[in-house]
């Protein structure tokens, strides 16, 4: 059966105009960070600029240490995954293959931290971290982050999967609790720590609010502290070096999105399912 | 009477070691945070001041006379109670129409995903130039439509609304992708028996495909309401809570009275309010959505 001319190009007759609707802003980034001044301010001069101004980009570059913010927060966001990826591994390791006391009230009290997100408790956080001397140091935007109740139960969902034949196997040939994570299990769930992995860099690569609360000089901003920096002190009067920087900032995640698109979605998902 | 065993508990202190570097930092920079935010909310605790005087309940009666904190309150609750449930019909409309066999489902994927891997701050940046009055482009298009020109984040009628659409637009994709996860794996026979007996593709979305993926949904909801926190990010960019107060919300202004009256005790109390209002949304949808999605999975 034939599907008829309607039900094949009916549905991209109302997805495409969507589709187009949402990459606009994306669009408008890009052609506007190689305009001209005066054409962002002319309503008459259409979409496209008359010349292609690059000098923009060196403009932005050269106004803030973009250079350093993108060590920043590739420190921060690389630092932050490393130590998840060793508390979760641990955690979820014992709550999937041990048994102990309290071993269901404490699981909760994991599951129960995705209900207070740093938005809800950033205040009482800010002031520990200044009792604990770490404001304006790069620790301070680790350390909210280093537990994760949500990569714990992940893991844990994907360490059950795992026969409890082999780590049997392993604990015959010798191995302790860590070598069999270690060399049996982590291994094994490969793709969930990918997807965990890719979860957290895409939120912590991105973090502002408390990067924001925490610092205050330019050696420690990351990205986004030193975009919305810029922005405020230019207040819309040069849109183009504007619009510049902001490449810069959202660069480096859509290009890994592009390559790696299938990862990327597949992560997000199926990090809500199991 | 049984007697732990020697090899339990070893196994229980292996499991403690191996739970211990979590729980240093989930009871440091979660559960110690919301205790003590309890205690600074009886307290006068100023910011940088080591002093702290006991005030009983007066913090929570000075909230519930404050004009300022209502009206973040309602504009907190009027972003989260129309955004998130107009983000995940437009993510269910997106996603049906890609669980298709139409050509570019991964394209169209990646069109209406990529706003999540957008900065909040580059995101709301932008947002404000498409918004501006004279030169934007929404503008722009409004005119070209023939609609009144607005002037969107300068007005305090349409500065609320103009951050909710931006929200939809930023969090659709997102919402899309964890329903079209669990849409694949409803049986395609279903949709076919469903076209043999004629039903409409309209009834198929509303008595098959929904109650289907109804825990997906649940899971969305919940994920959405906390996603709604961000807004902070957004306000703090694009207006910093202005016109007026027309877009002052609540975590907003807990920053407002930390960081620029100094009082941590009255900031509390709202994050306190706050947490207490999340709270009630989720129970409450726990005990209705929650449980209708239990009985259908039965």
């Amino acid at each position: 059966m034939k599907p008829s001319f309607l039900k094949k190009y009916g549905l991209h007759a109302i997805l495409f105009p969507v589709a187009i609707l949402w990459i606009s802003p994306l669009i408008w980034i890009l052609v506007t960070s190689v305009k001209t001044r005066i054409e962002v301010f002319d309503s008459s001069s259409g979409l496209l600029p008359q010349n292609f101004i690059w000098e923009n980009y060196p403009s932005a570059m050269s106004v803030a240490p973009f250079g350093t913010y993108m060590v920043n927060s590739f420190l921060v966001t690389g630092g932050i995954l490393i130590c998840q990826i060793v508390t979760i591994s641990l955690a979820a390791y014992a709550f999937a293959r041990l048994t102990f006391p309290f071993k269901n009230v404490i699981f909760s009290l994991f599951l129960l931290q995705i209900m207070f997100p740093i938005y809800a408790i950033f205040l009482t956080n800010f002031i520990t971290v200044r009792e604990l001397g770490l404001m304006n140091s790069l620790p301070a935007m680790i350390v909210p982050f280093i537990a994760s109740g949500y990569g714990t139960f992940m893991l844990r969902q994907a360490f059950r999967q795992v026969p409890t034949e082999l780590s049997d196997a392993a604990k015959l040939d010798g191995c302790g609790h860590l070598s069999t994570l270690w060399h049996v299990y982590l291994p094994l769930v490969r793709p969930t720590l990918i997807a965990f992995a890719i979860i957290s860099i895409v939120t912590h690569w991105n973090d502002y609010m408390w990067p924001l609360l925490v610092t205050n000089s330019e050696s420690v901003r990351t990205l986004p502290i030193g975009l919305g920096l810029l922005a405020k002190s230019d207040s819309g009067a040069d849109w183009t070096r504007l619009m510049a920087a902001t490449v810069i900032v959202i660069s480096p995640l859509l290009l890994l999105f592009v390559i790696f698109q299938r990862r990327f979605v597949d992560s997000f998902m199926h990090a809500g399912l199991k | 009477m049984r007697f732990p065993s020697e090899k339990s508990t070893k196994e229980s202190l292996v499991a403690l070691a191996m739970l211990l570097p979590s729980l240093i930092f989930l009871t440091a920079f979660t559960y110690w945070p919301i205790l003590r935010s309890l205690y600074f909310s009886f307290h006068d605790v100023m910011l940088g001041s080591n002093k702290i005087y006991f005030l009983g309940w007066e913090n929570y009666e000075r909230v519930l006379t404050d004009a300022l904190f209502w009206k973040s309150f309602r504009n907190t609750a009027f972003y989260t109670l129309i955004t998130i449930p107009a983000a995940i019909i437009c993510a269910l409309l997106l996603a049906v129409a890609l669980d298709t066999k139409i050509r570019g489902v991964a394209l169209y994927r990646s069109a209406f995903f990529y706003p999540v891997m957008i900065p909040s701050v580059a995101a709301g940046m932008v947002w404000v130039f498409l918004y501006a009055p004279g030169y934007g482009p929404i503008n722009g298009m409004m005119d070209i439509l023939g609609l009144p020109k607005l002037e969107w984040l300068y007005s305090s009628e349409w500065a609320l609304p103009a951050i909710m659409i931006m929200s939809i637009w930023k969090y659709s994709g997102y919402f899309m992708l964890i329903l079209l996860a669990a849409l694949q794996l409803v049986p395609r026979d279903l949709y076919e028996a469903a076209k043999l007996d004629g039903v409409s593709t309209w009834h198929q979305l509303i008595h098959i495909t929904i109650p289907l993926i109804s825990p997906t949904i649940y899971f969305v909801v919940i994920i959405g309401i906390l996603h709604s926190y961000q807004i902070f990010d957004y306000v703090f960019v694009m207006t910093q809570g202005g016109p007026a107060d027309s877009t002052n919300v609540l975590t907003l202004y807990i920053y407002q009275n930390a960081f620029q009256y100094q009082d941590i005790g009255f900031a509390s109390t709202v994050a306190n309010m706050l947490l207490l209002f999340i709270g009630i949304l989720i129970a409450l949808i726990a005990a209705t959505l929650g449980r209708r999605v239990h009985y259908l999975g039965s």
